[in-house]
């Protein structure tokens, strides 16, 4: 994408004429050496050139590509790094740079207050911008800034734009400017009014404003025009609001359902009161880490294979934890059974040790994950944004559950380990290896937890301690849903994140999860079985 | 690992109990009180770190008035009770002549009482939230006036017209936010322009501004949808106390949803280069910083303090983290803590503690990395404040800087009344 939007710069750029590329150009160089007295007045002239390299130049300024060489004691030239070259930001020359390492050579960058005039000017050559979301950004930030100069620029825009979304966007960009710059009161009477028709959210702020004058100055019929534009916006935004509560307790659901879903095998079906599960979770996360630093190496951090580290460390994580957890059940677990209680504090020595072994091995400190390309950024629908990440994590516990699924009630494996855990004296009798079954649906869980872990080093830290953090709410879901039930799982983790969701805006995160916490003990009161009470047999042992 | 540090503890026990046999009367004993394990010993151990680099500084140059700092470190362990045992192991056993120590308020308050039983001195390097003064404690840290609210005069003149406040649920944040909602208002800024919410108690007096989150809190998204609706109508900023790991969660979620650094600037008051080293700072460019002191200072003091630091950690004893290490503003202000507790022992003519917070209270002066800081009256120091922009490699830009800012506890209920 932003390889087309550049050549589609590089086009402009051609349009124009070179005469005033140059211009434009020269400008710039004085701009990124003035002082700051200066500037005013050469951001004004900038403004006027309206070229397209201006957005490019300011990008690469902002990062720090932009330097100032001191050719002799009186002067001072400005270049700009492109692919580990030096050229003349003037001229667009190429230069020599004998040193990096030379004094004269010093990287410069724009201070706040010049990168926020910038931002206006190429806010307003985002407008002719072939993309229509950068239009719609651009036509808004234009609007905010209420600037008289920009409304004819919006106007004249609106006259030539076809796009009916962007349409949209200019005309409320227009009527937010206008209620600053509204030439009479009936025109800002009609802005406001279409305002609250268009349900402008980045207008509220200024209309109450105007409510508030209008309501000192007496003006009863202004402020009822601004009372039920106002009433309008909030309308809209409480539908946007519940919305996005819905979509972000399937979100806060689906992160539940993944952590705990491993959790529903090792200690729903099997039994076992597994403390290390956060550590398996943990180990998922590391893999990450270690595939993606596997790969840097390997094929550098910018080449396109390495954005595939991602989806290869989700694969290897499964079959890391799944190996870690197959050696456990069989050196550890496989001797704790019978014994709850032993198995409580084992394995909670045995999320220690693994803690413990994190740290050693790769810091105290928590490791980066990078985000592959194709999931940064969000997606916006009916005003409820939802990053890319977190769509993943939902679509990714979809997948994981109906694996499960197929696994558990689709093949030969599946039934072993439904009737192992439903009786593991009678299963062993009809000749199921019982010991073999216990070590592959344990590796499984582990496996279940590392893949949680990867998925969540996309929306949380990776640390030794970092599977801590879901422990209490792994076992949370599974007691609620029933221990021994993958449904009840399933549906405990999205409502108990739905409520969550709902609850926080009111009662604020704190307040939100005691008043989750206390309901659950009340259900577990009414319901001690949780959703779907079991009838295995292993349960009356 | 636990068992290893008690076995180098041990040794270092037994190396310092033979040491004194040596030499009885040439070292003075310092107490070192910070968590090196649980939650914290990841700040933590960076200030026991430079603590043991300045001890060894002083130690090189002649030690205070002619005796060898020893140093007895001690664990706190992330745990308030663990802390106040051993400040009185520190206090009654070891009769450390003064101690460094602590990072979180609430660590703080647990050991206070304990300082002010033996009559010790401590010195606290941690921005923190005021509204305290014990007569046993030397506060190096930031006070809120040091450190929230230049960051906010800032964002002010910036033109910046609303303010979301966010933190962890703890006594810091909701301190400190208190104390910026009185000061927003007395700078005109209307209640409704100040996000995160309010609570009231019964009388209608506020208690608590703004969004608080529990320790270790991961879930990020609605309080990001609250805060993008929020900044919609623009020239808005987001003030941030959320502490530790949770940071990586609310970065990653603010970054994903679109706000970017010049709609929304956030400056957090919990951040410093060395937590940095955990955090994807990619996410963070752009946003703010408001420290006395930050690593990329161009100062020739500060070149060398950071090269100093470099080389020690080349021969440092093990256990401590040798590689990708970056100095930050309490390691610094650990750093000057040790100098000014020197300087007045020096000035006092005894390690006996009452006579050096004496000392101290008169007005000390110290050259610092950070500038010079100056011992106030009330516990506190005059110092510099430096407000910065996180730059790709975990450093700050310095953007603007306040020269000789006077540190004042007590500000709560102080903006309003005038």
């Amino acid at each position: 994408m932003k390889k087309i939007l550049l050549s589609f710069g590089m086009l402009a750029v051609a349009a124009f004429s070179s005469a005033q590329q140059d211009a434009t150009r020269e400008v710039l160089e004085r701009l990124a050496l003035a002082a700051r007295a200066e500037q005013a007045g050469l951001l004004e002239e900038l403004a006027a050139l309206g070229d397209p390299y201006i957005k490019d130049f300011v990008g690469a300024w902002r990062t720090g590509e932009v330097f100032s060489y001191e050719v002799s004691e009186d002067e001072t030239i400005a270049l700009r790094r492109v692919s580990e070259r030096y050229i003349r930001v003037a001229t667009g020359e190429s230069f020599e740079v004998a040193d990096e390492e030379d004094e004269r050579l010093k990287k410069i960058r724009p201070s706040r207050k010049l990168r926020r005039a910038l931002k206006t000017i190429t806010d307003t050559i985002d407008l002719s911008s072939p993309d229509a979301k950068t239009r719609i950004e651009a036509a808004l930030k234009l609007g905010l800034s209420q600037n008289t100069d920009y409304l004819e620029v919006l106007r004249k825009k609106l006259e030539i734009e076809e796009d009916a979304k962007v349409r949209l966007k200019l005309e409320e960009a227009i009527n937010i400017s206008l209620l600053a710059n509204a030439p009479d009161d009936a025109a800002l009477s009609a802005a406001i009014e279409r305002l609250g028709e268009l349900k402008s959210l980045p207008a509220r702020d200024g209309i109450a404003g105007i409510q508030d004058r209008a309501a000192e100055a007496g003006d009863e019929a202004l402020v009822e025009t601004c009372a039920s534009a106002i009433e309008k916006i909030d309308a809209a935004r409480r539908t946007i609001e519940r919305w996005g509560n819905l979509v972000r307790g399937l979100s806060t659901g689906s992160v539940l359902l993944i952590v705990a879903f491993g959790l529903a095998i090792t200690f729903g079906l099997m039994g076992i009161i597994n403390m290390a599960h956060g550590e398996f979770i943990a180990i998922g996360g590391y893999t990450c880490f270690v595939v993606q630093n596997l790969f840097a190496d390997a094929f550098g951090v910018q080449s396109a294979a390495y954005q595939w580290f991602f989806w290869t460390s989700l694969p290897v994580a499964f079959l890391v934890a799944g190996a870690v957890g197959f050696g456990l059940e069989k050196g550890m677990f496989r001797f704790l059974y019978k014994r709850p209680l032993e198995s409580l504090l084992a394995t909670w020595g045995l999320s220690m040790i693994m803690q413990q072994l994190f740290r050693l091995k790769f810091g105290a400190a928590n490791v980066q994950v990078n985000t592959p390309d194709a999931l940064i950024g969000s997606l916006e629908v009916g005003g409820v944004a939802l990053s890319y990440t977190r769509i993943f994590v939902i679509a990714f516990a979809g997948v994981v559950v109906l694996m499960t699924w197929i696994l558990l009630s689709k093949t030969n494996l599946g039934l072993y380990i439904r009737s192992v855990m439903q009786n593991r004296n009678m299963a062993s009798s009809l000749g199921i290896p019982v010991s073999r079954v216990n070590s592959l649906t344990f590796a499984f869980g582990c496996g279940l937890a590392a893949l949680a872990g990867a998925a969540l080093s996309q929306i949380g830290n990776v640390g030794p301690t970092m599977g801590q953090a879901y422990i209490v709410d792994s076992f949370m879901v599974v007691v609620v849903g029933g221990v021994g039930n993958l449904l009840g799982a399933g549906l405990s983790a999205l409502g108990i994140g739905t409520v969550d969701q709902f609850l926080q805006p009111y009662w604020g995160p704190v307040m939100g999860k005691i008043i989750v916490y206390f309901a659950i003990i009340l259900f577990l009161q009414w319901k001690p079985g949780g959703l779907f009470p079991t009838k295995s047999r292993s349960m009356d042992d | 690992m636990k068992f290893l540090t008690k076995l180098t503890l041990g040794a270092a026990c037994a190396a310092s109990l033979f040491s004194a046999c040596l030499k009885a009367e040439e070292t003075v004993k310092v107490g070192v009180l910070h968590s090196l394990s649980g939650t914290m010993a990841i700040s933590e151990t960076s200030l026991r770190d430079i603590l043991l680099f300045t001890f060894d500084e002083i130690n090189a140059s002649g030690g205070v008035m002619g005796k060898m700092i020893e140093p007895v470190v001690v664990d706190g362990a992330s745990d308030w009770p663990t802390f106040a045992e051993k400040a009185e192991q520190l206090l009654a056993q070891d009769e450390v002549a003064v101690t460094f120590g602590c990072w979180t308020s609430v660590s703080r308050k647990f050991v206070l009482p304990v300082y002010e039983k033996y009559n010790g001195l401590l010195f606290y390097p941690v921005q923190y939230e005021g509204e305290e003064m014990s007569p046993n404690i030397f506060y190096t840290a930031e006070a809120v006036n040091q450190q929230a609210i230049p960051a906010v005069d800032y964002l002010l003149e910036e033109g910046y017209k609303k303010f979301y406040l966010i933190g962890t649920d703890y006594v810091y944040p909701q301190t400190t936010n208190l104390v910026l909602f009185e000061y927003l208002q007395s700078k005109g800024i209307p209640i409704e322009n100040i996000g995160g919410g309010l609570r009231r108690d019964a009388n209608g007096e506020v208690i608590s501004a703004g969004k608080y989150t529990p320790f270790s809190h991961t879930d990020y998204q609605q309080i990001v949808a609250e805060i993008k609706a929020f900044a919609a109508s623009g020239d808005a900023a987001v003030i941030n106390t959320i502490n530790g790991d949770s940071n990586v969660s609310f970065f990653k979620e603010i970054a994903a949803s679109g706000l970017t650094a010049d709609d929304c600037p956030i400056v957090s008051y919990s951040l410093s280069e060395d937590e940095f080293r955990s955090l994807p700072t990619k996410d963070l460019v752009g946003h703010l910083g408001c420290w006395t002191y930050f690593m990329s200072l161009d100062t020739p003091a500060n070149k060398k303090f950071v090269a100093n630091f470099q080389e020690w950690l080349k021969t440092a004893p093990s256990g401590v983290q040798r590689e990708g290490r970056v100095t930050c503003s309490p390691m610094v202000l650990s750093y000057n803590g040790v100098y000014l507790w020197k300087a007045a022992v020096e000035k006092a003519g005894t390690f006996d503690p009452p006579a050096v917070i004496e000392a101290l209270k008169s007005g000390i002066s110290f050259d610092g990395p950070g500038g010079t800081v100056t011992t106030q009256e009330n516990h506190h120091l005059t110092k510099n404040v430096y407000i910065g922009e996180t730059l790709e490699d975990g450093q700050f830009e310095v953007l603007e800087s306040f020269e000789n800012v006077y540190g004042e506890p007590f500000l709560k209920g102080t903006f309003l009344k005038q």
